[in-house]
């Protein structure tokens, strides 16, 4: 065996370690964007190497679908989560991750062990393949097309599957129509003329400082105090709301202490 | 690069031949899967449920006349080689075919719940949340489990006739995906049912790679993924046997994990504990007849040569072992019936597996009548399950089931008979089943196995037996929990059964003779 030239033996080698260092990686960074970056660079080498093998076609789809649609989309998905939001590390059954690791290195000692003894069947290539329909892409639509239409069709059914489960699991149908700001609006005067105690003019919006401008930092009151008001009262049940520390003015009296993030919820209504 | 610059030789495209007759079991399921997502997007709301019931019913019905209809004739390979349609294919087709009609029927019912299915109003509300009570309030329903579930359908009738690892994996991955989503969809319990959902689907997925991992290894030693060429293979080896060993080993372990086999189990308990009850019952039965098919094929006809067959028999053998002796031993320790009937499945695969080690044709009639009278049985016992309800969903905790045989005689008696054809009682179907295993296990040389099984069965009838004392020998709890009455449809699936439990346990001739019949001819 071993017809592969010098230069993909060198790419092999070459790329085998960086998408070694990019999986070990992945497993292993704390934080998640840098996991998904660490995958990216897996499959960046591997569609490297599928190329090197003659496998055009599927190298430009493992980078255009894999490592630039799925791994964006994966990406955004991040963003929206909320970029610093991090899985609990807590085991739940103690012990298991050390367990695993014997578990682990038997199994890649097994497979190497079995690939070191392994007398394989002649190296073959692509060529002759690429060659029989005149071209690495139409071969491969003869292939899809003709010996492999049926499972070809019922990767259909897989597809279908799929977008009606992530409908059913995802999407949520309005029960009552949305209510428009008119609506909002005359709602809160009718509220306002029982009695109740809500703000006429709407609620006020979260601080903006030098520091920190998101909707976890309270307005400040004239006198200094932060609005419990401004924050979204979610906000305010987790305690997530951000403590504030008046800069040291010159001169100026030093009040020091941070105000208290845990905050009052009172009986103001910040629910719109 | 050759390759990248368009050649002017380019092959003519043939279309492929197809076989429209013989894939149309297939292609009507599917068919109607796609029809009920149709109907999921035009048809209003309130029409859904009755029109997503019928369509379901009639396109099963229609693919097992389709199944009928190809009954005898001659053994082939059709779609260009990707589907083996011969005498097992049938049998097994029709098999799932007709469980998944009586678990259709069960999985529809909603005269048990207050005018509401199994399945949660709307699923992605959040448990517990405003949402939630007003989607329920309303009445709404997950129609889409109907059309979902009949993609799994179509999925099961490719698996056990799939005749490369290619489409094999592409039956399985349809067989599964839907599955992993109405697992998620129980309407009681939905954090338990979400858990569920989420544990099948990653420990799924990872044996779907192993299966692929397997069957690359595999296309390495024989350059083919079809499974008559990777017998030839086998039979006149061009290479080291390594890629080869190491690719069952791989593939094995894929398809352990669908047949539910110890140690590939983990999964089992918690996921028919969170799913729907109908839906644990269609699973159990259905998807372990389309598993043990595909295991069947792999390895009667892939590596049925007998090189092949001395290196993976004793390993099969070491995994039937083990997946009776934790199927049975941890089923004694279970508060839970679904749990313990999770178990009790666990302990089931373990027989079937002693009749797939043997691979003598008597062998494989013993499991092609193991299957459906297992399957029958197993639907019948969880749609039991469902009828014995709290406030919040079904009483499933053993001991609120004392004295339930003085309370509710008629759905008690009726588990009564599943578990004890489990049991293995004489003159139940399940019996005549594990004789039928147990003797082709003894003329292929394998009496260790039937000892093993025979002390399994004498453990299990132990826990089986529990549930029946407790049902009928302990004082009724004085706020036990409430007996539903089902609707007619329910009624029917108990009944066919019960009856068809009892029947082929004393008439079990023509089943066998139809299992026989359709054992000894694989498409190769």
């Amino acid at each position: 065996m071993g017809n592969t030239g010098h230069g993909e033996t060198f790419l092999f080698w070459v790329g085998s370690i960086i998408s070694i260092l990019g999986a070990l990686g992945l497993i292993f960074s704390k934080k998640i964007v840098h996991a998904a970056l660490c995958l990216c660079t897996v499959m960046l080498c591997l569609a490297f190497f599928y190329m090197a093998q003659g496998a055009v076609f599927l190298g430009v789809v493992q980078i255009v679908v894999y490592t630039g649609a799925v791994m964006m989309l994966f990406l955004f998905v991040l963003m929206l989560i909320g970029i610093e939001s991090q899985d609990s590390l807590v085991e739940t059954i103690r012990g298991q991750r050390w367990l695993a690791v014997p578990f682990v290195l038997a199994f890649g000692f097994v497979l190497i062990g079995v690939y070191a003894h392994a007398n394989l069947p002649e190296f073959v290539g692509t060529d002759a393949a690429n060659a029989k329909g005149g071209g690495n892409v139409q071969s491969l639509a003869l292939l899809l097309f003709s010996r492999y239409f049926w499972a070809f069709e019922v990767s259909s059914a897989v597809l279908i599957t799929s977008a009606t489960g992530a409908m059913v699991l995802t999407h949520r149908e309005r029960t009552v129509p949305r209510k428009s700001q008119r609506e909002i609006s005359i709602e809160r005067f009718e509220r306002w003329g029982k009695g109740e105690k809500v703000s006429l003019t709407g609620l006020p919006n979260p601080g903006v400082y030098a520091q920190h401008n998101a909707v976890d930092t309270p307005a400040l009151l004239p006198d200094g105090s932060p609005s419990e008001a401004s924050v979204n009262a979610t906000l305010r049940g987790r305690d997530t709301v951000r403590g504030f520390r008046p800069l040291p003015l010159p001169g100026a009296r030093r009040n020091g202490a941070a105000v208290a993030s845990r905050g009052d919820a009172g009986n103001e209504e910040v629910s719109q | 690069m050759s390759i990248l610059a368009a050649s002017s030789t380019t092959a003519t495209f043939v279309a492929p031949h197809v076989e429209f007759g013989k894939l149309s079991p297939m292609l009507i399921a599917f068919g109607t899967a796609t029809l009920g997502i149709l109907v999921e997007a035009f048809a209003p709301r309130k029409q859904r449920y009755g029109i997503q019931v019928g369509l379901a019913l009639v396109g099963i019905a229609a693919s097992f006349a389709a199944v009928l209809a190809l009954a005898g004739t001659t053994a082939s390979v059709v779609a260009q080689g990707s589907v083996a349609v011969d005498g097992t294919t049938l049998f097994l087709q029709g098999t799932i075919l007709v469980i998944s009609f009586v678990a259709f029927l069960v999985i529809a019912e909603r005269k048990t719940d207050q005018n509401q299915d199994a399945f949660a109003a709307q699923g992605a509300s959040v448990p517990g949340s405003a949402a939630e009570r007003e989607t329920t309030r309303r009445g709404w329903q997950t129609t889409e489990v109907y059309p979902l579930l009949m993609f799994s359908v179509g999925g099961m009738l490719l698996f056990p006739a799939a005749n490369d690892l290619l489409t094999m994996f592409v039956a399985l991955e349809a067989l599964s995906l839907p599955l992993y989503l109405v697992c998620g969809l129980a309407r009681h319990r939905r954090l338990l049912s979400q858990e569920a959902a989420l544990k099948y689907f990653l420990l799924g997925a990872f044996s779907s790679a192993f299966f692929l991992y397997g069957a690359a290894m595999l296309y390495g030693y024989a350059g083919s993924v079809n499974l008559a060429v990777i017998a030839q293979h086998v039979a006149h080896p061009t290479a080291g046997s390594t890629l080869l060993y190491t690719g069952v080993a791989l593939l094995g372990m894929g398809l352990l994990f669908k047949v539910g086999a110890a140690p590939f189990h983990m999964w089992t308990p918690d996921v028919y504990q969170g799913a729907p009850t109908p839906v644990t019952g269609f699973m159990a039965a259905a998807t372990k007849i389309a598993a043990f098919g595909a295991l069947v094929r792999v390895l009667d006809v892939g590596l049925g040569v007998n090189s092949a067959e001395n290196v993976w028999r004793p390993v099969m053998q070491a995994v039937a072992i083990i997946t009776m002796i934790v199927g049975g031993v941890l089923a004694l320790t279970q508060r839970d019936i679904k749990r313990m009937l999770a178990y009790s499945a666990i302990l089931n695969a373990g027989y079937l597996l002693i009749g797939v080690t043997s691979t003598t044709a008597q062998a494989r009639a013993a499991v092609l009548f193991y299957l459906p009278v297992y399957g029958v049985a197993i639907i019948g016992a969880f749609a039991v399950v469902t009828l014995v309800r709290d406030a919040g969903g079904e009483a499933t905790d053993l001991s609120r089931w004392a004295g339930l045989g003085r309370r509710a005689p008629i759905p008690a008696a009726l588990l009564a008979v599943f578990l004890l054809a489990f049991a293995g009682i004489p003159f139940t179907s399940i019996f005549i089943g594990k004789f039928a295993i147990f003797q082709a296990a003894l003329a292929a040389g394998s009496p260790d196995l039937v000892i093993v099984a025979v002390l399994a069965s004498a453990l299990a009838a132990f826990f089986y037996l529990r549930v029946v004392v407790v049902m009928f020998f302990s004082d009724p709890l004085p706020q036990g929990p409430t007996i539903a009455h089902p609707s007619i449809a329910v009624k029917t699936a108990l009944a066919v059964a019960a009856f068809a439990t009892v029947a082929l346990g004393v008439a079990p001739s023509l089943l066998l003779h139809l299992a026989n019949n359709s054992a000894g001819i694989l498409a190769k």
